[in-house]
């Protein structure tokens, strides 16, 4: 597989802070990655490494087979949360921004676009932002995307829409790493690298990284108790419709229930992505 | 470099209220300085009073005069009076040798524009030369005038723009919404709002009037409780603007905009620098309408005349009516935006509560 | 339905925001609104809240001091510290002082912003201030707590956190409303109603939901769009036929609840379409 970037035991250092520490990450033409983590866990340092916008303190990254530089750069599409459109101004006048801004002024705006042409952007629902700030991004034929939270906020189906650009855009010759802390986009990734406090602490499918962790499902008569007494051992608890969820292994939830004298029917269920992240990354910061 | 050039004209011609103020903007100051600005003054009115009155007044011509009263049977006292409660700028009294000229020495172009306009007039023979008498502000400073008038601006300032930018915050940060549904009259939030800035800006008023009167030596001869008064309902009025621009300011950038567009008029026609009664009337009646020329007549007239509270009566009458307008419909608006909910709904949900309990 | 919102009806404009919506939120249930941005899932809430006045319907809500309501963007005092939010809340609700400082203490302790009480709002994390803002919301232990999307943007150990707040208000008592964009969010609630463009797609109980699935849904491994009934998963497509006969090579899976939304979304567009 044609490695598109690459970070290898990649380290940033700003001052005695350490952003990213020693992290391997490749994203492969033809492949989608997800770079899972919470604020701060070092994911924006990592893009900017591999943009060539930060140095390495130590450990190599290569955008391309070579070190990252302007012109590699150019050969990057990225597209912010913030979607980096202007609000202020129709689909064709943003479009005709960038392809003059990236020297392909003649570019035609893309079908699936081309019904809000000229429509102020700031008007258009945001399933269909995100289109156009997807269609912008890939105008100059990218070979690498960076999508940062590409389907946040536009339902499963508005979502799945975009993902089929996304796909396409990757399936052709591209590859694309999308960062995110939204375990549905997780999901839909060909594989993730989890990071927590700028180290990588999981990689692999998102089954894979579930692995065998398992959850327990309480079903009870008086919720309201059984959550408490769990509550107050510590057990991270949460309502599952009629029912508690808690992300520990069932003996000693069992333990726990019997033990302050209530009933409950205690049930083994397989973990969720979620439960797995927080296992794994842990506290980012206490209070 | 083009395309970054068409992309900003594009967002421009859509930012309305820019296009306002670049446009409107410079054509308003070339109205004001072409019809207001005039430092040059005429139509100053005068009063004569004394045994020689209608002759004085036969030599006091137009333009740079308007005799409004001639009372040979008022002596000086009554002649004071005039100019105390700003119906003349100049009052001459006649009888008794020299005749006094009395002269409002508030009125600083005015003043100038009587002195070099008496130099020329030819002395009748057997007429002595006049003595002439500035009162109020005897040596024409600047500062003395000024100062007042500054007080003004500072209370439009922060009751304007400080307190719309106060409330917009509030507006975009999105806890507006969230105080709407607490148990909040929307009374308590709207005197919540207000009530710091018309502390802030009594102590602000305070600050510039002692600054005033011990780095400038300003004056103050008149009744502070009076001042108080012009002060508060002033700050009523300016507060309630400031409340009206944040109701149609959706952020503190659109606050700013608007709110300076309402103190710049303000600055350039109420009387505070260019006389109003040496502009063009075309213009002359917007400094009728604007709060600050009633709030300037108020505050020179207390520091420096000593005017009592019925000489003032016009201007803060008419304060008053401003702040109940001005006010009255900032709170009106105000209100919508905190209990869109109407009566109806909220009874049938008391309605269905009291059967779900 | 002890408090929600029946058949009402909102427009704003020409725009119809919701049309006929109801949502039950009964105590100790958390009732979760589903669906993309430009749903109608705020509108519900504001209408529920009493901010927003509906055109017809009916809305049944405690009065204000039994109201907890965080909305989508704010919820807090950028400008102010953590415990001046407490105290500035607290007042507004009419909590005695003793009150107010045990059930602050009590918050803080369950938000872990223990140790941030002098933290201006502005310097907490995206994840601390939400947490902050439903922490406020539920000081005055409300009967109705409302919150639009908390959990939109924030970290997934926030988000935990967030829902083992939310959790214990319901197991405590409150009835719950929250709106979300995740559907895996949805699955956990008591009673889903599904919202598109103003329309109910589906309601009832995630198990409801998935049982009234129509037709079949199949999954297809190949690169390329399978029928116009097909949506993206990962890196193979999900196929959805109405009359419950799949395409060859199709396999044939068990809708799970992000299936089971999907497809709703596509019947009702297909409806639409049939309609024009």
């Amino acid at each position: 597989m044609d490695i598109l970037a690459e970070a290898s035991r990649a380290t940033r250092n700003f001052g005695s802070f350490t952003a990213v520490s020693a992290v391997d990450l490749a994203v492969g033409r033809g492949e989608v990655v997800g770079l899972l983590g919470a604020n701060g866990a070092g994911k924006t340092t990592l893009i900017r490494l591999l943009l060539g916008l930060l140095r390495p303190s130590d450990g190599t990254v290569r955008l391309f087979g070579a070190p990252p530089s302007i012109s590699t750069r150019r050969r990057v599409g990225y597209v912010p949360q913030t979607l980096g459109l202007y609000a202020g101004l129709t689909v064709a006048e943003n479009w005709s921004f960038t392809a003059a801004a990236f020297r392909r002024a003649r570019a035609a705006i893309p079908g699936n676009i081309s019904a809000w042409k000229n429509e102020l952007v700031g008007g258009l629902p945001l399933g269909a932002q995100r289109q156009v700030a997807f269609a912008v991004a890939l105008s100059h034929q990218p070979e690498l995307l960076i999508l940062d939270e590409p389907t946040s906020g536009v339902g499963p189906l508005g979502g799945a829409r975009l993902w089929e650009q996304i796909r396409q855009a990757a399936g052709g010759a591209a590859g694309a790493l999308v960062t995110t802390h939204n375990m549905e986009e997780a999901e839909q990734c060909d594989r993730l690298v989890m990071m927590a406090a700028g180290k990588v602490v999981a990689t692999g499918t998102a089954a894979g990284i579930i692995g065998d962790r398992k959850a327990t499902e309480i079903h009870c008569d008086d919720p309201g108790r059984v959550f408490a007494v769990l509550d107050a051992s510590d057990f991270a608890v949460q309502v599952q419709g009629a029912a508690l969820r808690v992300a520990a292994p069932a003996a000693a939830v069992a333990g726990v229930i019997s033990r302050a004298g209530l009933d409950a029917v205690v049930e083994v269920v397989p973990a969720n992505l979620e439960e797995a992240f927080v296992a794994l990354a842990g506290r980012p910061e206490a209070g | 470099m083009w395309a970054m050039i068409a992309k900003e004209f594009h967002e421009l011609q859509r930012d309305r209220r820019t296009v306002a103020m670049m446009i409107v903007l410079p054509v308003v100051l070339l109205v004001v300085f072409g019809y207001a600005a005039n430092f040059k003054v005429h139509d100053i009115p005068v009063a004569a009073v004394g045994p020689g009155a209608s002759q004085a007044a036969a030599l006091l011509r137009e333009p740079t005069f308007h005799v409004t009263d001639v009372d040979p049977a008022a002596g000086e006292s009554a002649a004071q009076a005039r100019l105390r409660d700003g119906q003349d700028v100049i009052a001459v009294v006649t009888g008794g040798g020299r005749p006094l000229v009395l002269m409002d020495g508030t009125q600083l172009f005015s003043v100038e524009t009587a002195e070099s306009a008496l130099a020329r007039l030819a002395p009748t023979a057997g007429t002595p030369a006049p003595r002439v008498r500035i009162l109020y502000n005897p040596d024409l400073t600047t500062s003395w005038i000024m100062v007042p008038g500054l007080a003004g601006l500072i209370l439009v300032f922060i009751g304007t723009l400080i307190t719309s930018l106060g409330v917009v915050r509030e507006r975009q940060a999105g806890t507006l919404e969230q105080l709407a549904v607490m148990p909040f009259r929307a009374w308590d939030v709207i005197a919540g709002k207000i009530a710091p800035y018309l502390m802030v800006a009594a102590v602000d008023l305070v600050f510039i009037v002692v600054i005033g009167m011990g780095v400038f030596h300003v004056p103050f001869v008149g009744n502070v409780a009076v001042f108080a008064l012009g002060a508060a309902l002033f700050l009523l009025v300016t507060l309630g603007m400031g409340i009206m621009v944040s109701t149609v300011s959706q952020n503190q950038g659109q606050a700013i905009q608007l709110a300076f567009m309402l103190v710049l008029p303000q600055v350039l026609l109420s009387g505070l620098i260019f006389p109003i009664s040496s502009m063009a009337a075309g213009v002359r009646w917007i400094s009728y309408v604007l709060p600050l020329t009633y709030f300037i007549q108020v505050s020179r007239g207390v520091m420096l005349k000593a005017a009592p509270i019925s000489a003032l009566a016009e201007p803060l009458a008419l304060l008053a009516v401003l702040a109940v307008a001005v006010l009255g419909l900032a709170i009106i608006r105000f209100r919508r935006d905190l209990a869109p909910s109407s009566r109806t709904t909220q009874a049938a949900a008391r309605t269905a509560e009291r059967a779900a309990a | 339905m002890r408090y929600g919102l029946e058949e009402v009806r909102v427009t704003r404009g020409r725009n119809v925001a919701l049309a006929g919506v109801t949502v039950a939120v009964d105590p100790s249930r958390i009732a979760v609104v589903v669906g993309g941005d430009g749903a109608g899932k705020s509108t519900c809430l504001q209408v529920l809240a009493g901010l927003l006045e509906p055109d017809a319907g009916t809305v049944r809500r405690p009065a204000k001091e039994h109201i907890g309501y965080v909305p989508a963007t704010a919820g807090l005092y950028r400008d102010l510290t953590v415990q001046e939010n407490l105290d500035f809340t607290a007042a507004a609700f009419g909590l005695s002082r003793g009150e107010r400082d045990r059930k602050a203490s009590q918050i803080l302790e369950q938000t872990g912003l223990g140790r941030a009480r002098r933290r201006l709002g502005s310097q907490l994390s995206g994840g601390m201030q939400r947490k902050l803002a439903v922490g406020l919301a539920l000081l005055h232990s409300p009967e109705l707590l409302i919150l639009d999307e908390p959990t939109t943007g924030v970290d997934p150990v926030s988000r935990a956190d967030l829902w083992r707040l939310i959790s214990r208000a319901a197991v405590d008592g409150a009835a719950v409303a929250v709106t979300t964009t995740y559907v895996n969010e949805a699955a956990r609630a008591a009673s889903v109603v599904l919202l598109e463009a103003g329309k109910m797609l589906a309601s009832g109980t995630p198990e409801q939901i998935l049982h009234d699935v129509p037709g079949a849904v199949g999954a297809w491994p190949g690169a390329d769009r399978p029928t116009s009934l097909s949506w993206r998963r990962g890196a193979s497509w999900r196929v959805w036929s109405p009359a419950g006969r799949l395409p060859d090579g199709v396999r044939p899976v068990t809708p799970d609840f992000e299936d089971a939304v999907v497809v709703a979304t596509l019947a009702a567009e297909a409806a639409n379409q049939a309609g024009r």
